[in-house]
């Protein structure tokens, strides 16, 4: 396998904003991101859910650009758009005909420089965003399950173990002033990073972003926070109601290792051992042969994101829903088989082979779309924004393959020894609640 | 009032920059051919990433089989055992060649797609070929998929979604295939190994089907590749299923699906369309965008933007192969039921009754030809587009032609294709909650049922 060679050129502003250009003459087509460094773990205590409420507010007009016209610009340009919130960044990308491009930079400059929203619109999006929890979490089976439940019941940190889609009352009690205050502290140049991808030159992309993003002031006091766990000494178990589903569920997590490091590239194979598809250990064992379960998935940062966009401390998380006609333990007992397996007799060098053709393929189609496939060289931006913002380094994009491709059946082995024991996990068991087993099914 | 409009004007965004000219967009060239035994390949060159996505689809589905949801059962064990490969040898054998496979069944087609490393096409075809043609449907395999069909039906009737739209298509298209979404659990008990092997050996077949690949392949060494993989491919054609055209539901009426304790209220209502060879269907597409296909849409701006009722409110034109289908959905808090239907319908008619202003259909004619080219940049959206085309028999120049067509769509096209297809009299409107907080607000709307989640009319 020879290393990938995506042309990146990087560059830095001198109020701190990095960019990154990609360029690519495939189509007549340019994909443009903002990523800021502040996601869900540093939102305010008191205010969960704010990192993902402000993204919303982020949609809601600024100095030149007043509500919707952000929108009405790029759908009337011939693009798409979105953001989304996650643990570590909050991103706002858009793909345009490549004509749109400088459009598009003097949008995101103008909500980066000068976000100008009410308590209209405040008002507006705490509903907005109630009826998205709503509808993806309390009036659906299953709903948050388990990227909602687990982490409060693994971590310690309350960065790591609040709600991250907010408390009612907590997004009640949001003010402006809220608004402000974090647009103030963590939207600012030297805390992003700009991407553009495809139909562009790098000495354009550069020269369009000094025009339009060198004037906005950095904050030259960014908060430092801490996101460690304290040291795990024993198992974490809690149980969670299950209003709609019909069948038991339970969800393991398990802290995985340091970022970049020999034993996480390790337990990354392992993970893809184990939880890769069909042909996953986990997967294979309970569901398809012994048919305790009836599906199962997981992974390291399932199911929000992957091994790559996160930056502090992770959980490598399986997600069962089991046959009523067996107990949770009984089913812990056969996931447990599973992972024993990997422990005394390792990965052979066949499979791991095989688990290293797959995570490679993997990493190509997320470079090329991801997200659905709807914005083009979406994965190629959001690993290059990450290894920006965690790495200083988005070129990482061609050689972070490296350290997976070279992991040994020792290592694994070894990572999976020291880091899938039950002193460093946490199990969250999601039974029906008695109005579902009223009305449910069964 | 001066004062006011400044304001505005200082925030409309007119001192955007403007666009740059555009840069042509170049599709590119396709290599079609039609095998001795009528499998139809179409390939296209796409080295953005060294590797190949893929789709070999039957046109045959869910309408053409006996008993619902056999078609899709057939799809889904196909991959669980053939006369050469166990389950377990299949799924490792796509590990190692890096690939991804689904088979699933829609109401017209069954499709076995597929991706993988361009390094290993070679293996990865003979894989899908093996899978087309000697699946063994190894009982135990069955009855262990049917065990999870059960299971994930009883889920799906938990599920919002899932009973808004199973509802709406059951009051839509009556005793037409269309009508059924998902079988009865009795009926899932009832397929046989024989039955699956009957749909298979009758629909899976090279007459009845086509291969679209994109990836990053030489098409001419690829073309020789898959005949000499599915050229000894021999079997009938299948007769061509027909049905009768379901009678049109008259008058609007409500179909309230009552699932206690919902704290939100799923509302989705529509009416009967067209398919995507009917010469409207650019106009419709073009209507459902101004009215709610989009982000900056007039359904979004209302009942999202300007009303907070909900987060994702979205309208479709859903074509299928014998008809097609229109659609409004919304998932809103209880106490704003009736509040969101009398917008939906405000803005239904707005669409009916007055012509679109110049500088929104601009807008939207811009929006539909852009987002058409972002399909070009990625391997999968290549292989869909050409799905699209060839699976519909749309003309060889679809892709090439289809902005200029957009472009010259006009106010009166969309005022045309609302008043045929936003049937507002005649909207069925399918609402899944809790009936308690919701059964009066839907009545307003008109004549209600109400069902219970297993769709037995209460």
């Amino acid at each position: 396998m020879s290393q990938l060679q995506i042309p990146i050129e990087h560059t830095q502003l001198e109020n701190g904003l990095r960019v990154v250009v990609a360029p690519d003459r495939t189509a007549p087509v340019v994909t443009v991101g903002v990523y800021y460094n502040i996601g869900f773990r540093l939102e305010p205590q008191g205010r969960s859910g704010f990192a993902h409420l402000f993204e919303h507010m982020m949609f809601q007009g600024s100095e030149r650009a007043g509500k919707m016209v952000h929108i009405k610009l790029v759908n009337s340009s011939g693009g798409v758009l979105n953001g989304s919130t996650r643990y570590d960044v909050t991103n706002y990308f858009q793909s345009v005909p490549s004509n749109a491009l400088e459009r598009m930079l003097w949008l995101e400059a103008d909500r980066m420089r000068a976000l100008q929203v009410d308590d209209e619109n405040l008002r507006n999006q705490r509903d907005v965003v109630k009826e998205e929890v709503r509808v993806n979490v309390l009036n659906q089976p299953y709903g948050g399950f388990p990227w909602l439940d687990l982490p409060p019941v693994a971590n310690r940190n309350w960065a790591n173990a609040h709600n991250f889609y907010g408390d009612f009352s907590d997004l009640d009690a949001a003010t402006l002033a809220d608004v402000q205050t974090f647009f103030k502290t963590y939207y600012v140049p030297n805390n992003a990073v700009l991407l553009m991808l495809g139909d562009v030159q790098p000495a354009d992309g550069f020269a369009l972003a000094r025009k339009h993003f060198g004037a906005i002031m950095p904050n030259r006091s960014l908060p430092q926070a801490d996101t460690s766990e304290p040291p795990q000494k024993e198992e974490r178990r809690a149980t969670v109601e299950e209003k709609f589903g019909t069948l038991p569920a339970l969800a393991i997590g398990y802290h995985a290792p340091k970022r970049r490091t020999p034993e996480w590239h390790a337990l990354a194979m392992v993970d893809q051992a184990l939880h890769g598809g069909r042909a996953g250990r986990i997967y294979r064992q309970l569901v398809l042969e012994k048919q305790v379960a009836v599906d199962s998935e997981g992974g390291i940062h399932y199911p929000l994101g992957d091994v790559f966009d996160y930056n502090g401390p992770m959980l490598m998380t399986t997600r069962i829903l089991h046959k009523p006609e067996f107990s949770a333990e009984q089913t812990i007992a056969e996931f447990d088989a599973v992972i024993r397996e990997v422990q005394e007799q390792g990965i052979a060098a066949i499979e791991l082979e095989q688990v290293k053709v797959k995570f490679r393929s993997d990493y190509y189609s997320s470079l090329e779309g991801g997200l659905g496939g709807y914005i083009p060289r979406f994965g190629l931006m959001h690993y290059a924004a990450c290894f920006t913002l965690f790495d200083g380094d988005p070129t990482l994009v061609n050689s972070i393959l490296d350290g997976f491709m070279a992991v040994t059946p020792e290592q694994a082995r070894a990572a999976a020894q020291k880091y899938l024991v039950p002193t460093n996990r946490a199990i969250v068991i999601r039974t029906r609640s008695a109005a579902a087993a009223h009305t449910g099914a069964a | 009032m001066a004062f006011a409009t400044s304001i505005s004007d200082v925030r409309s965004g007119a001192a955007a920059p403007a666009l740059a000219p555009e840069s042509p967009v170049v599709w590119p060239a396709r290599t079609v051919r039609t095998l001795a035994n009528g499998l139809q390949v179409v390939l296209v060159e796409s080295h953005i990433i060294p590797k190949l996505s893929g789709q070999l689809l039957f046109r045959s589905g869910s309408a053409a089989a006996e008993t619902p949801g056999l078609a899709d059962m057939t799809a889904t064990t196909v991959r669980t055992g053939t006369a050469s490969r166990t389950s377990r040898q299949i799924e490792e054998e796509l590990r190692r060649l890096g690939a991804d496979l689904g088979s699933s069944a829609g109401a017209d087609t069954s499709a076995i797609s597929f991706s993988g490393l361009a390094e290993f096409s070679a293996e990865l075809l003979a894989l899908v070929n093996d899978l087309a043609r000697n699946a063994s449907f190894p009982a135990a395999e069955l009855e262990r998929e049917r065990r999870h069909q059960i299971e994930a039906l009883r889920i799906e009737r938990t599920t919002p979604g899932f009973l808004a739209g199973e509802r709406l298509r059951k009051v839509l298209f009556g005793s037409h295939p269309y009508a059924i979404v998902s079988p009865a659990e009795e009926q899932v008990a009832s397929y046989t190994r024989e039955g699956l092997e009957g749909y298979y050996r009758a629909h899976y077949t090279p007459g009845n089907a086509l291969l679209v690949m994109a990836g990053d392949f030489s098409a001419g060494a690829m073309l020789t590749q898959i005949e000499k993989i599915f050229a000894d491919w021999r079997a009938p054609q299948p007769a061509a299923s027909s049905h009768p055209d379901p009678p049109l539901p008259q008058g609007r009426r409500v179909h309230l699906v009552h699932l206690p304790g919902s704290v939100q209220t799923q509302i989705l209502l529509g009416n009967h369309a067209i398919t995507r060879k009917h010469p409207d269907w650019l106009r419709l597409t073009l209507a459902n965008s101004i009215f709610g296909g989009a982000f900056n849409s007039r359904l979004v701006m209302n009942i999202r933007e300007q009303k907070g009722y909900t987060y994702s409110p979205r309208s479709s034109a859903h074509p299928l192969r014998q008809h097609g289908w229109f659609s409004v959905g919304a998932a809103v808090r209880n106490d704003v039921v009736a509040a969101t239907l009398t917008e939906i319908f405000y803005e239904i008619d707005r669409m009916r009754a007055l012509p679109v202003g110049d500088a929104e259909l601009a807008d939207s004619r811009n929006y539909m030809s852009g987002v058409f080219s972002l399909g070009l940049a990625t391997q999968s959206g290549l292989a869909g587009q050409l799905v699209n085309v060839y699976l519909n028999g749309l003309p060889e120049d679809y892709l090439e032609t289809y902005r200029e067509k957009i472009r010259a769509l006009t106010a009166d096209d969309v005022l045309t294709a609302a008043r045929r297809y936003f049937d507002s009299a005649n909207a069925q409107i399918a609402i899944v909650g809790d009936r308690a907080q919701i059964e009066e607000q839907a009545a307003l709307f008109g004549p209600s049922t109400v069902y219970d989640a297993q769709g037995n009319a209460q």
